[in-house]
């Protein structure tokens, strides 16, 4: 009995501690970036809008991850001292691009026009939670055939369930 | 009993809503003018570029795995000092009345509504019984998981899907062009004109033998190229209602005929 107490207390152990470090560090949802960078900071507390960085969300396929240029727009001056903004001056001198983890990853046969969306007055927190209170962006939709369906079929979008409306 | 078939036949009926197949947004149609062919095959080498078409080789070749969606058929009449040689350029021919489309045993090929017979590449799982029903051999399957050699996988066209092995294919009308100018279209408030899509078979044509546009639009050059009276279509006998039309080439004697 008391071999069966010991076994389930290292287990439990175990498994918070194996699930903690998998949901941080493994977990696809939300991987660990080159940089730290904050969305909170960012779109939270300093209220940059989304489309000041990811610029092609409303003419483009993709939203566009902001180029090292458009970081040190602002970090050549603001926080220069911050280790994590040496990171990013150090790719800057480089000449790098900081290689960013994806986290909304679409497979290779869908079209998804970011375009379409922000045009039709889609909000960006629709699809991607609230990013402004996110830490480390984390995903927040499955990003599934049934989850792209739902909201077609509510808001009742022309062709929006035609097959060759998003398989290409 | 006589019920329970009654009341699946009703599910099946009820599946498509009442003029589905009558209302269509548009009807893509393609008209191609048999007297400006003259067979260079520039329609088959910018379809392989643009989607994506793996090149087999001599030996897929030879087992009939040949792999353009698009082919240029020779008819040779006549012996050597005056020989005529006639081209019809081939694809698929989206039928109205489709009978690949009722083979499909996981719903992989249907109609939709604007007149094309789409593929879905996902949902196929590689019966070939499409390929079996189609009455013009333009379906293609995928043997293997084609590569491409280093430096050409670079010029893979990023708006179509590169296929995997078991899956069929076929023209798809370039509806990466389509979806293009239906999202210009409607960034500028209307609808789809006349001449915003040209599929890249029709681009590249050097004499421009190949029109595409929506028959449902009066105006369009392709509904007055369809009223001509060289009009036909591809074995019209079987009542397939191809979606695409031949103008009859017109021979040097006078004689209009090409089929």
């Amino acid at each position: 009995m008391k071999k069966l107490i010991l076994y389930a207390v290292v287990g439990g152990i175990a498994f918070i501690i194996g699930y903690f470090v998998n949901y941080q560090l493994f977990s696809d949802r939300a991987p660990v970036q080159p940089i730290n960078f904050s969305h909170k900071i960012h779109a939270g507390d300093n209220q940059i809008q989304c489309q000041y960085c990811h610029i092609y969300a409303e003419r483009s396929r993709v939203s566009g991850v902001p180029n090292v240029k458009r970081c040190m727009g602002c970090h050549q001056i603001i926080k220069t001292d911050s280790p994590e903004i040496q990171k990013v001056a150090s790719y800057w001198d480089k000449k790098e691009p900081i290689p960013w983890v994806k986290v909304y990853n679409l497979p290779d046969h869908v079209y998804f026009p970011h375009k379409r969306h922000v045009r039709a007055g889609l909000d960006c927190k629709n699809c991607h939670g609230d990013v402004a209170t996110m830490a480390r962006i984390e995903k927040v939709s499955s990003l599934q055939m049934g989850w792209c369906l739902s909201c077609h079929s509510k808001k009742e979008v022309k062709n929006g369930s035609d097959c060759w409306t998003c398989h290409k | 009993m006589s019920g329970f078939f009654e009341r699946i036949a009703g599910k099946l009926k009820s599946y498509r809503e009442p003029g589905y197949y009558t209302k269509l947004d548009h009807k893509w149609t393609m008209v191609i003018d048999l007297d400006k062919c003259n067979g260079c095959e520039a329609c088959v080498v910018s379809c392989y570029a643009e989607n994506n078409l793996p090149v087999v080789g001599k030996e897929e070749c030879e087992k009939s795995r040949a792999f353009s969606w698009l082919r240029i058929e020779r008819y040779v009449e006549g012996e050597y000092p005056d020989v005529k040689v006639k081209f019809i350029p081939v694809m698929c021919q989206h039928c109205m009345k489709a009978p690949c489309e009722t083979g499909c045993p996981v719903y992989a090929t249907y109609h939709n509504q604007d007149g094309l017979n789409v593929q879905v590449y996902n949902r196929c799982v590689g019966t070939f019984t499409c390929a079996t029903y189609c009455t013009y051999d333009v379906r293609r399957f995928n043997w293997f998981t084609y590569k491409w050699p280093k430096p050409l996988e670079a010029q893979l066209n990023p708006d179509v899907s590169v296929r995997e092995m078991g899956v069929m294919e076929k023209c798809t009308f370039c509806i990466q062009r389509i979806r293009a100018a239906k999202d210009k279209a409607k960034d500028e408030g209307k609808d789809v004109q006349d001449g915003d899509i040209k599929p890249a078979c029709s681009q590249s044509c050097p004499t421009g033998a190949i029109y595409f546009g929506d028959l449902q639009d009066p105006n369009s050059v392709v509904a007055k190229l369809a009223k001509s009276p060289r009009r036909y279509r591809l074995l019209e006998e079987l009542n397939a209602d191809p979606s695409v039309i031949y103008l009859k080439r017109v021979m040097g004697d006078g004689n209009s005929s090409h089929e």
